[in-house]
């Protein structure tokens, strides 16, 4: 019997993912987030650092792919349930046997892998345009911390959906939530650069840990257990997001039951 | 077993005026209903905009909790069994929205079809039979998007019979349809019917009850206020005649001067274009026309008929007239 509904969870988890390719291949909002606007910002931060020299083109893929799946992340697995209210199809995501969580759970993950192409394409754009010398230091841990970034990634997403479903006004800030994120994770400089009281606030962010991770690996400037370290932050984080996010849903179910705001313009 | 049992069921909406100085006010949209559906039976609700038909469709299908009162399918309870409910019934709600447009209608159909953990192999046939049923064989791998509004609508049909439900709410299922569309649509109704599934229809359109319906629930403000057999609910006023008159432009005042006629029983005007078709129940039959032509004397009138009440007549006569 368990067996038999994880197996059903799991098909309802790659329907979802696969319905989110599908529809994100024909939106250009999305392609441009995590295509253009990454290569846009990689070129900036090439030019910015090529004064430092070293090994900063594989930071600057690193960066801009960072800022690709934050950018996702934010938009897009922010905002699927909103996007499903605005459709009309919200209530039949409902009232259908599933729980919603897992359906958002699969685009969630559509969202962030698709995202990482946008660090794909800062790598080719490096490698082939500007012809940067792009070595990878610790390509095995750069896999496990790019891994445990998609999963604390997915998990945070699944705290900011039904946050925005519930608070509107949380939502119209939706636009801010990026750059200040960019700078205080260090996605493109290090937050060494950032006064001193910023510090305590990047480390209570998940995608510093990420950031610290890649970076780290990528450019072989921390040891093992300094990654190590950002690789349990990002696995802390992630059960806290999980326990936050199953809270948030249910709430927001009966919220939504209560208040008949299941549908929306 | 019943298959639907509605108990007391009561929904107050509390909704908000004002920005600073923010007053509450509650709206009673279902006033405490009770009727039962027996399995196979086709349910029809049928009542005006606003009268509370998709609130209490909405509270059946597991999305609005009651304010009071509860309510069961097939022995479960709405609130506390919501989720193995689920699995049992389909539902649509009238309109063109709840479907991915820039997917083909097959994509959506596969996708609710996992959603409600139909096996792959069983919806690779069910996918093919249900776009047959609903006259979209030939469409279904077009992007929703290019669809008219009654194709949507059947795609809806067959979304809702992916997981072979047992109850279906059909909610309005043909408003906004053309002649056409609402006909097809029917015709699928139609075909459910034949299947033995228990239907729950809400519509505002009395032939469409009429045609379809085993029995009817007349709902107005909320509260039921008439329900029997299409038959038995004509029968509320095969006591009059109605006598329909053409008019144009009839004046408020004239309306209340009929209205107070003894032997009138009710006076309704329905828009048609640039004249009104007057509508007077009385139970003298064709005798009141002169009496009635008398009272509209400077009004430019058409033409003038006399009939047996109709289904709509016996609504019209449970609701009220309000113009």
């Amino acid at each position: 019997m368990i067996w038999k509904r994880t197996r059903e969870n799991f098909r309802v988890v790659f329907a979802a993912f696969e319905l989110t390719v599908k529809q994100s291949l024909t939106d250009s909002f999305v392609l441009f987030g995590i295509l253009v606007q990454p290569l846009i910002i990689a070129v900036l931060g090439i030019w910015m650092l090529k004064e430092r020299g070293g090994d900063y083109g594989i930071f600057v893929v690193v960066g801009s792919g960072m800022t690709g799946l934050w950018s996702s992340m934010v938009f897009v697995s922010g905002n699927s349930i909103t996007q499903e209210r605005w459709t009309g199809t919200l209530e039949f995501l409902v009232a259908q046997p599933t729980p919603i969580q897992w359906v958002i759970f699969g685009k969630n993950l559509a969202s962030v892998l698709q995202s990482l192409l946008s660090m794909v394409a800062s790598y080719f754009l490096a490698a082939l345009i500007f012809n940067l010398p792009l070595k990878m230091a610790h390509p095995f841990y750069f896999a496990i911390s790019l891994l445990l970034g998609v999963i604390s990634f997915i998990c945070f997403g699944l705290v900011i959906a039904p946050m925005f479903v519930m608070n509107p006004s949380v939502q119209r800030w939706q636009n801010s939530m990026e750059y200040p994120i960019y700078i205080l994770c260090g996605f493109l400089f290090p937050i060494a650069l950032l006064p001193g009281w910023s510090t305590p606030v990047s480390y209570l962010l998940s995608p510093y840990w990420t950031a610290k991770a890649l970076h780290g690996a990528s450019s072989g400037t921390l040891t093992f257990p300094e990654i190590a370290f950002s690789w349990m932050m990002m696995l802390l984080f992630s059960v806290v997001y999980l326990f936050v996010s199953q809270k948030l849903f249910r709430v927001m179910l009966r919220k939504a039951r209560m208040d008949a705001s299941l549908i929306g313009q | 077993m019943i298959a639907v049992e509605v108990d007391h069921l009561k929904r107050i909406f509390k909704t908000y005026i004002g920005i600073i100085n923010r007053k509450a006010k509650e709206v009673l949209a279902v006033d405490d209903i009770s009727f039962q559906i027996i399995p196979g039976e086709l349910f029809g609700l049928l009542g005006p905009n606003g009268a509370g038909k998709t609130t209490t469709v909405k509270m059946l299908t597991t999305l609005l909790i009651p304010t009071n009162g509860t309510a069961r399918v097939f022995g479960k309870d709405i609130v506390k069994d919501a989720d193995e409910i689920r699995s049992q019934i389909g539902f649509i709600f009238g309109g063109e929205r709840g479907l991915y447009w820039r997917l083909s209608g097959v994509d959506n159909l596969r996708y609710f079809a996992t959603l409600y953990h139909v096996e792959p192999e069983v919806s690779k046939k069910r996918i093919p039979y249900l776009l047959e049923l609903v006259g979209l064989s030939d469409r279904g791998n077009e992007k929703v998007e290019g669809y008219s509004r009654g194709m949507k609508q059947r795609l809806h049909i067959a979304r809702t019979l992916l997981h072979d439900p047992e109850v279906l709410f059909l909610d309005e299922p043909t408003i906004g349809l053309d002649p056409v569309g609402a006909r097809e649509t029917r015709q699928v109704i139609r075909n459910l019917q034949e299947e033995k599934k228990t239907i729950l229809l809400t519509t505002h359109y009395m032939f469409e009850a009429d045609a379809l319906c085993d029995r009817i629930a007349v709902i107005n403000h909320g509260k039921i206020v008439a329900l029997d057999t299409p038959n038995a609910l004509k029968e509320h006023v095969q006591d009059l005649s109605v006598i329909e008159v053409e008019v144009y432009g009839v004046p408020v005042d004239t309306l209340e001067q009929l209205r107070k006629f003894p032997s009138i029983d009710l006076v309704s005007v329905e828009d048609r274009d640039q004249k009104q078709a007057l509508r007077v129940h009385s139970s003298r039959g064709s005798e009141i026309v002169p009496e009635l032509l008398s009272a509209l004397e400077g009004i430019r009138v058409g033409r003038v008929s006399v009939h047996e009440p109709t289904l709509e007549d016996a609504y019209v006569r449970l609701v009220g007239a309000e113009t």
